[in-house]
């Protein structure tokens, strides 16, 4: 890696304030686990001139759960969410897919600040010493298109139209079946609204932003979730299609359902059809088949990412089913 | 009368080249076949103790990196490197038009091709080291050096894709060397015909055809390829990861006007694997002479290292498209073979598409053709191995067949058991001839195969046996005869030390992973009489004495004579320094330990020297050796009244060489067999196919040693099922830029992806090598990958002829997309 | 079930901790810790018991540092991506890749790499020499030391638990089944010398 200025922030006011006199010539680092990929293989522009360190800032790493809210500090890592007790029982999904995340250290250095932040795994985008200038870096035009689009997005693109690059994030989709809301140092956002594709970014934070803590509301008495994730290999993969639900039961039909995908779109995307034709049902294959079917309804796959839609579709139909227990 | 050291030198010379099972093995084994011998590479690998040239430090050295190409097919018009230069840490700018960069250099391909420039102005594929390289304090002002490296290019047309270039009108990928166009090896080892296909298909009940199609993958080898040069005066020293350090000295020897070998001192560490890959290509040696001409302009030793993305150098040589047609008879006996291979970048095109059907099979007409074409990727090397291509070709042909028929594989396979286009029988026959014991190898691997995976019970009609889960279960065999055999040679030497007795032994180190050392070790210490912890094989040592492998192509069948060789004639020489007087000189000499008794009557055993029929008349090897000529003349004891005895060096050597089979016309039938049966399932709703249980059954002929061995069978399974449903070389099809030159995106298999595997080791003794052994280290994760196909056409009653078997592949086979 | 399963071991005392902090405040107060360093780029860590204050780059990588600068050799690089393991070292009682850390942010860190852990004659060393849980031994001492992170927390892992503890371990030349034998290995020893101890 080239040279660089490295910064240990101790409070949220410091890492802003450094974030601000330097805006988009520094990067933060949390975990390290994504900005450092992207420096060694300076797949930018621009190398940053500055690294500002925020795992120096204390009190962002605590888990806690009082008065109807779990709140999860930026810093908390993905192995001690993996862990959390309270965690697994009664928010599931977000549990079982931050121990699906990356590899078993990897969880031990990667913080759930880190892993909705990050940045998106295009190979044209993090090609080497930055040889595709795409739209996502300000570039002309998205080389996927044309190119090989396997990983790429089944739900059209963003940045007007031309990106197509997914998101990669395996606890984002679990946040937003878990409708949470995300702290930053300015304000609080629901977790829907927080992602947002613009050239070289992934979420709506300002230059002089940082996430602080991700609160989950407790889920209603009947309710439970459930995450799957699908790879070709069984650990360190990233995504190629992943599903969170939460379903909260009433009299054994659905109350409330929420249904995210990721790994499917430019941001995660939350299948609204899916969720209105499960709503109401008794769970059972053919009502979670349908639910899937709906999911990818307005599917638009590329040349080479058909065979998402069928993963997205089934993974939809068995989420759904594990919160039923089946 | 003839010494029977003599004897034993005149046996070693019979064995080369040789034609015929073991003559001369040994009754009785102690440490070979055992599972006893621990690894002595291990201690220090599992320490972190261990060396590989990345570790290799020394005082002032300067790290090089290289630039690679952003293009598949361009020429630099012109560079500027003043940034560069000025960069501070930067010491040296090598380019590509420098006067003292050779206009070529011999750097290891074969003579066939012409000799290739260290550092080239002209890029053939994306990622291609070449242009520039920079010497530098580390590795990232290198780096930073390089991009602050400003370039005009002229882009070249570019071709990916093998049947496209060899459309009219398409433009030549690398006309540097290939002029003609990109089928570059018309009349160059592109044909392989045995009888009259024609005829053949002519004579079957049914003839199909079917085209397969398999992605390039890459070796991945740990440790990143590197070396480093040091002057020392004009002798150079050297660090260098390679399989083959003796053959790398061979090309250095021809460099800057002539290195006289014996100047050259070439340090083998351990090496982080190579599978052939790198040690093929000419770029590893590419970049050492770099680092020796800025070592020499910087009075500085330069270690070059390349990048994990510049290590996506090359491919495998199965990489292209298969057609295939198969005649064959209504109860399973096929006819007539007809196969064309369009080879991506081959660049030693020698193993055709049938070349495993003619020396494993009875079929009596068969045709190969590799056309191998040149397009703009990085070379196709051999990885474990170079018959990828004709082992995925018999077993789609056999599995094929036996989906056509309905008919069990294991069934098709020994009617078609065979050699040479000749049935068992005249196998059988060759076998006596050679003076084997007449085994049927496969039948015997099959059998055990079967009950270990329980076939009879596990296999079903295509696309009939649906699982609780949800899931199609499939299973699929296939099978080849098991190989070693090569082209080389080799040397050894063999030392008893002084004071203690031990043995040690001489060779080039070049350990990858397979113990080999170990195993020579368990050779010698068999054939001295010795035990196996007075046996020891020196590393990190360059004594000249090179051994052709372990590049674990063929090791045993070259190394393995060698090594008995050396340990015989050794043992000889003991024997007869036992019983003839010592230390003569002209004042006299010592009466032999054995007086009057002649070599005959002794043997060694646990390092202990004895006579046959009085175990009692004893020495042992530490005693025999020990006395020691005392240096100088304060330690002259004649003044005290004795003398001491001073003992011949005992030291041999050995030699040995061979020819090899891998020309199908060669002359050693191959009589050894391997079956390997894997079960999938296969999830309909994603086409996630999960392998979930593999049983290998090799017949090596002779366990030496026996964990090796099995490491060799999971180790190539898991290799195999990786390559089978994962790993691809991925590139842009509008740029010709490789996407996924790393290990995210290029999928090695984890942990979590493999399967119980059984391993069995079957031993026939119809191996050419020593004691009867045939080799093991290609040969499981070369057949394994092609068990997918048949394994998820059992599943899912469709033919998936497209490798790797990814989710989409499957899916599409099912009619979902 | 007598199933001990500990989280953070102290390397100088063994005694162990369910935190990262509990570990670290226990190791600067009973072992000599030491406050903030005082100059820029300046850097106190301990490993493998030794004590070190070091002036480091901002884009030194810890295995950089260690591998590189001090000569710690045992620790590899093969992906540099945080993709194989092989780089492994454990810091703060956890096993982490030491290629995609900045030394420069391991500020009164605790390190462990495999030289240390061969030095203090763990069974693993042993173990995997006598399984042949190696071939070309590259990424032998990322499995190392995850393996030893794995039984510094649970000393009697079943091998479902070998696996996930392993399943971010790259290893090219196949070993894998090997690891599982050699790990339960161990585990039958540690209990055992257990046992002796108690009774």
């Amino acid at each position: 890696m080239r040279d660089f200025k490295h910064f240990n922030a101790y409070s949220v006011d410091e890492a802003v304030a450094l974030m601000g006199r330097y805006g988009e010539r520094a990067a933060v680092i949390a975990g390290g686990t994504d900005i450092l990929g992207k420096m060694k293989d300076s797949i930018l522009p621009a190398y940053p001139e500055a690294l500002i360190n925020i795992k120096t800032i204390q009190g962002l790493s605590e888990i806690k759960e009082s008065g109807g809210m779990l709140n999860i500090g930026a810093l908390a890592l993905l192995a001690d969410i993996a862990a959390n007790p309270v965690i697994k029982s009664k928010y599931a999904a977000l549990a079982q897919a931050a121990g699906r995340t990356a590899s078993p250290h990897l969880r031990n250095m990667g913080t759930i600040g880190g892993n909705i932040c990050q940045d998106i795994r295009c190979w044209y985008y993090r090609n080497q010493n930055n040889r595709f200038s795409c739209l996502r870096k300000k570039g002309g035009r998205c080389y996927a298109i044309k190119g090989d689009n396997r990983y790429h997005s089944i739900f059209g693109g963003s940045v007007s139209g031309g990106c197509f690059a997914v998101h990669p994030s395996d606890t984002a989709p679990a946040l937003v079946a878990l409708d949470a809301k995300i702290v930053t140092s300015s304000r609080t956002i629901d977790v829907e609204k927080f992602f947002e594709v613009k050239p070289v970014k992934t979420t709506v934070l300002k230059a002089d932003e940082i996430v602080t803590e991700i609160q989950v509301p407790e889920p209603a008495a009947g309710s439970s979730s459930a995450f799957l994730k699908f790879a070709l290999r069984k650990s360190i993969d990233f995504p190629i299609v992943n599903c969170a639900v939460m379903i909260t039961l009433r009299d054994s039909k659905v109350e409330k359902a929420r249904i995210c995908l990721n790994a499917v779109h430019v941001i995660p995307y939350r299948a609204v059809k899916a969720e209105q034709v499960i709503t109401g049902r008794v769970i059972d294959e053919a009502a979670a088949e349908e639910a899937g079917a709906a999911a990818v309804s307005e599917a638009k796959p590329l040349e080479h990412n058909k065979y998402m839609v069928a993963i997205a579709r089934t993974l939809v139909k068995r989420a759904i089913l594990a919160c039923a227990g089946k | 009368m003839t010494k029977q050291s003599e004897i034993e030198r005149a046996r070693m010379v019979e064995m080369f080249d040789n034609l015929r099972a073991d003559k001369y093995t040994l009754k009785e084994y102690k440490y070979i076949g055992k599972k006893g011998p621990r690894r002595t590479d291990g201690l220090a690998k599992a320490s972190g103790e261990a060396d590989y040239t990345m570790d290799v430090q020394l005082p002032g050295m300067l790290y090089m990196r290289f630039l690679d190409s952003p293009y598949p097919h361009a020429k630099i018009l012109k560079m500027d490197t003043s940034k560069a230069e000025k960069l501070p840490g930067v010491k040296c700018i090598l380019r590509y038009d420098d006067p003292e960069l050779a206009e070529s250099a011999n750097l290891g391909l074969l003579p066939i091709f012409q000799n290739d420039k260290p550092l080239d102005g002209i890029a053939h594929f994306e990622g291609q080291p070449m242009g520039a390289a920079v010497a530098a304090d580390t590795e990232a002002i290198a780096e930073e050096a390089l991009s602050l490296i400003e370039i005009e290019w002229e882009e070249r047309p570019f071709m990916l894709d093998p049947i496209a270039a060899c459309e009219p009108g398409a433009p030549l990928t690398f006309p540097e060397r290939y002029m003609d166009g990109n089928h570059w090896n018309k009349g160059v080892l592109d044909e392989d015909i045995h009888s009259d296909v024609k005829k053949g298909f002519a004579e079957a009940d049914r003839v199909i055809e079917f085209k397969i199609a398999r992605a390039g993958h890459t070796w991945i080898c740990p440790e990143r390829p590197c070396g480093v040069w040091k002057w020392n005066g004009d002798c150079p020293e050297i660090w260098l990861k390679n399989q083959r350090g003796y053959v790398a000295k061979k090309y250095i020897n021809t460099w800057f006007g002539g290195i006289p070998m014996n100047k050259i001192e070439l340090h083998m560490l351990y090496q982080g694997a190579t599978f052939g890959g790198w040690t093929h290509t000419d770029w590893n040696l590419g970049g050492l002479y770099c680092a020796a001409v800025a070592s020499g302009r910087m009075k500085r030793p330069v270690k070059y290292v390349f990048t994990r993305r510049e290590d996506f150098y090359g491919s495998s040589m199965d990489e292209g498209i298969y057609f295939v047609k198969v005649g064959f008879k209504n109860d399973g006996t096929i006819i007539a073979v007809d196969s064309i291979l369009y080879e991506v970048n081959a660049i030693h095109p020698v193993f055709g598409p049938v070349l495993h059907l003619h020396e494993s099979t009875r079929i009596p007409h068969l045709k190969g053709q590799t056309k191998s074409i040149w397009v703009n990727k990085g070379p196709g090397v051999a990885i474990r191995c170079e018959m990828l291509g004709p082992v995925l070709t018999q077993t789609m042909v056999m599995d094929h067949v036996a989906d056509e028929l309905g008919m069990d594989p294991i069934e098709v396979a020994l009617k078609n058991d065979g050699c040479k286009g000749h049935n068992m029988g005249w196998l059988n026959e060759k076998k006596k001839e050679r003076g084997f014991e007449v085994r049927d190898s496969l039948k015997e691997c099959i059998e055990k195969g079967k009950a270990e995976f329980r076939w009879d019970q596990a296999w079903h009609k295509p696309g009939t046996r649906k699982l609780p889960n949800g899931r199609m279960h499939g299973v699929g065999f296939a099978w080849t005869h098991e190989w070693s055999d090569s082209t080389g040679s080799g040397e050894i030497a063999i030392r008893i030390e002084r004071n203690d007795g031990t043995a040690t032994l001489l060779g080039m180190h070049c350990d990858s992973g397979v113990d080999a050392e170990n195993t020579y070790c368990q050779i010698v210490a068999d054939e001295l009489g010795m035990r196996l912890e007075d046996v020891h094989f020196n590393p990190q040592f360059d004594p000249g004495f090179h051994l052709n492998s372990p590049d674990s192509s063929c090791g045993m069948s070259i190394n393995g004579w060698l090594a008995r060789h050396a340990a015989r004639t050794l043992k000889q020489k003991i024997l007869e320094s036992a019983t003839s007087p010592s230390s003569p000189t002209q004042r006299g000499s010592f009466s032999p330990a054995f007086p009057n008794t002649s070599p005959e009557e002794l043997d060694i055993k646990d390092s202990v020297i004895f006579v046959k029929s009085d175990p009692s008349r004893r020495i042992s090897m530490a005693d025999f050796a020990r006395p020691m000529a005392l240096q100088g003349p304060l330690t002259n004891t004649e003044a005290f009244g004795t003398r001491n005895a001073w003992m011949e060096p005992l030291c041999a050597y050995a030699y040995h060489t061979q020819e090899g089979e891998y020309n199908p016309k060669g002359p050693r039938e191959k009589c050894c067999r391997q079956a390997h049966f894997m079960e999938v399932e296969v999830d309909t709703e994603t086409g996630e196919v999960v392998v979930t249980r593999v049983v290998n059954v090799n017949d090596v002929g002779k366990v030496i040693n026996r964990m090796s061995c099995e490491g060799q069978q999971y180790g190539g399974s898991i290799m195999g099922m990786s390559r089978g449903k994962l790993e691809e070389v991925v590139h842009d099809p509008v740029t010709g830029v490789m996407l996924n030159g790393n290990l995210i995106d290029y999928k090695v298999a984890t942990i979590q992806d493999v399967c119980p595997i059984s391993t069995i080791l079957v031993e026939t003794g119809m191996g050419y090598g020593p004691y009867g052994l045939v080799g093991i280290g290609e040969d499981i994760a070369t057949v394994v990958p092609s068990l997918l196909a048949p394994a998820v056409y059992n599943a899912i009653g469709a033919w998936i002829n497209e490798f790797p078997t990814t989710p989409d592949k499957v899916l599409k086979a099912l009619g979902k997309i | 079930m007598n199933k001990e399963i500990k989280k953070y071991v102290c390397p100088y005392c063994g005694e162990g901790f369910d935190t990262t902090e509990g570990l670290k405040g226990h190791v600067f107060k009973t072992h000599k810790g030491h406050g903030l360093p005082v100059s820029e780029g300046g850097i106190r860590l301990f490993i493998n018991k030794a004590e070190y204050e070091l002036k480091v780059e901002p884009n030194w990588t810890l295995h950089y540092l260690i591998h590189d600068v001090l000569g710690l050799t045992g620790s590899k690089q093969f992906c540099d991506q945080g993709a194989c393991g092989s780089c492994t070292m454990i810091v703060d009682g956890k096993p982490v890749l030491s290629c995609m850390m900045l030394a420069i942010e391991c500020d009164g860190k605790i390190v462990e790499t495999v030289e240390g852990i061969a030095a203090e004659g763990h069974p693993l060393i042993e173990s995997y020499a006598k399984n042949h849980a190696m071939q070309c031994g590259y990424c032998t001492p990322g499995f190392v030391v995850t393996s030893k992170a794995l039984l510094d927390r649970n000393s009697d892992p079943n091998e479902e638990e070998i696996m996930s503890a392993l399943a971010g371990n790259i290893c090219r030349c196949g070993t894998y089944p090997q690891h599982v034998l050699a790990v339960r290995e161990v585990a039958q020893t540690l209990k055992q010398e257990k046992k002796q101890v108690r009774g």
